[in-house]
């Protein structure tokens, strides 16, 4: 028996489809952190009226030192690494991986552009179209901590292990209301499934940030715990802790630690404008509208161009919300840590259970 | 085909994973494969159809429950190593009786009627054809309404008992 007669054209396309998907989005990942890098020097620069690094470019072209990005890059990949003589060699050596990894994941649950028909095939725009959903991305990001846990650990540094100590038990408190300000949004578009709510949020007034505004706000209060970024970003507070739980890492595998926490930034920036930001939707532009003015262009590829769009309107609204973290990080001072656990378990959960129980009410009184 | 062989690949890890928890002389590493070991267990339930139980194995498990192992054990720095004595006649009774189970086992799925496992497929195992979830949802909130609100306040019990005992503790203290 040959391989043509096991595997049918159908799951050949299906296969190279998703070969595909993967391909794009860990690409677009990947591409994130070093972006990131210059936006992140160079957003303080604004916020604090100074240059920041505008000057590495292309030959004499400067581009606002766009460059500066990939000398960073560089710069870390040429560093020597140093394994610190009493730290657990293998947890030390696994830690990073075990940080990036469930970040890259988490992103192949998120839709990134409508249906598209090729070659007679629909090819649903995410990488898994899992029914659980946005579950399977609180529960993958959920592994995250792992990275940072074993790291403090490994390193066998005090600094470190306070780090990671105050990082996982600031990670496991934030999932609480992180997951629970999602609850209502289940309960309003009756779906776990994330391309369903996309659909569903065609209106503007349909908008997840206008049917649950608490939810909103405490997704995204959370969604900065959870990536441990200021205020909250006591896990690598440098005035205290040295640089947290990465202190001993140093080249490659800081720059895995790196990756893995702007990749995280960007999941989260996605699935808030997924959720609550109609996702790949044009506001006050339905796709029917999109997929006609294309058609008007080009007939035939018109719900590929349309799913581009899609795409690119995804990718505007996440980033704003990475500009939106770097924003607040260079507005807000870092809380103390009793205050951020303290708003977390007596603020933001008993806001998040009233809010389920609000949103229960409301839905009750219209259906009945 | 595929799915029997991702099966197959599963128990295998499975049962690898089990084995390092046991045998592993670091707590820490016992721990970590601990991790794996529930991490590969939800691979099995998604590989079934059942997305939303693998997802909450997941988030509660591996994702919260784990962690406060692994925390627990740093913060009290536990050396298994140096408690470890020789088997004593616990340990031995022990080992008896769980070979006496996998004998059981293993001498019921030889002799014993095959089980057909759940045809795996992109819905899973949806009745209505609206998913595995929401069909989970319409079965909790209505055949299994009454155990379900039961374990809901048995946790709730539990947690209760916990502040009060956390609570008394520190009255004693002025």
């Amino acid at each position: 028996m040959g391989l043509n007669a096991m595997v049918s054209e159908v799951e050949v396309f299906q296969i190279v489809a998703m070969f595909i998907k993967i391909l794009v989005v860990v690409m677009v990942c990947m591409t994130v952190p070093p972006l990131m890098v210059w936006v992140e020097r160079r957003a303080p620069a604004l916020i604090q009226r100074r240059k920041g690094p505008n000057r590495v470019g292309v030959f004499q072209f400067r581009i606002w030192g766009l460059m500066q990005a990939i000398a960073d890059a560089v710069k870390l990949i040429f560093k020597e690494e140093i394994v610190p003589a009493v730290a657990n060699r293998r947890f030390f050596h696994i830690a990073p991986m075990i940080g990036v990894i469930p970040a890259l994941l988490t992103a192949s649950a998120i839709p990134f552009g409508p249906d598209i028909e090729l070659f007679g095939y629909v090819v649903p725009l995410t990488v898994i179209n899992v029914d659980a959903g946005f579950l399977f991305i609180l529960a993958i990001s959920s592994l995250g901590v792992y990275g940072i846990t074993l790291a403090g650990w490994a390193s066998n540094n005090k600094y470190s292990l306070l780090g990671s100590l105050r990082s996982s038990a600031q990670m496991v408190s934030y999932e609480i209301p992180l997951g629970l300000s999602l609850i209502p949004l289940v309960m309003i578009f009756s779906t776990f499934k994330l391309n369903d709510i996309v659909v569903s949020q065609n209106n503007i007034l349909g908008w997840g940030v206008f049917l649950a505004p608490i939810s909103f706000f405490l997704f995204a209060i959370s969604m900065f715990a959870e990536t441990n970024r200021a205020p909250f970003d006591l896990a690598e507070a440098d005035s205290e802790l040295v640089a947290g739980f990465h202190t001993e890492f140093g080249s490659t595998k800081f720059a895995l630690f790196f990756f893995a926490e702007y990749i995280n930034m960007f999941v989260l920036s996605c699935l808030c404008a997924t959720l609550f930001f109609g996702g790949w939707q044009i506001p006050f532009v339905s796709h029917d509208t999109v997929v006609g003015i294309l058609q008007n262009i080009t007939e035939d590829y018109a719900s590929l161009l349309a799913a581009l769009v899609g795409m690119l309107t995804l990718i505007v609204k996440a980033a704003f919300f990475m500009w939106f973290f770097v924003w607040v990080r260079w507005t807000l001072p870092r809380f103390r840590y009793d205050q951020l656990m303290g708003l977390g378990w007596k603020f933001l959960l008993p806001l998040g259970l009233f809010n389920i129980a609000f949103t229960a009410l409301i839905i009750a009184w219209r259906t009945f | 085909m595929g799915a029997t062989l991702l099966f197959g690949i599963f128990a295998f890890l499975i049962v690898a994973c089990s084995l390092m928890v046991v045998l592993a002389k670091d707590s820490v590493v016992s721990a970590v494969f601990l991790v794996a070991d529930l991490f590969v267990m939800a691979c099995i339930y998604a590989l079934l159809g059942a997305d939303f139980v693998a997802a909450i194995q997941v988030l509660v498990y591996a994702g919260a429950i784990l962690i406060l192992f692994l925390f627990v054990i740093m913060l009290l720095n536990l050396d298994i190593v140096a408690a470890r004595t020789n088997a004593g006649p616990l340990e031995i009774g022990m080992f008896i009786v769980v070979l006496i189970g996998f004998g059981i086992l293993v001498v019921n799925l030889l002799l014993g009627e095959r089980i057909e496992l759940l045809p795996p497929g992109d819905s899973g195992l949806s009745i209505t054809g609206k998913g595995n979830s929401y069909d989970l949802g319409l079965v909790l909130f209505s055949k299994y309404l009454w155990p379900f609100e039961m374990a809901s306040v048995l946790i709730l019990l539990a947690m209760v008992a916990g502040v009060l005992i956390a609570k008394r503790g520190k009255k004693k203290q002025p």
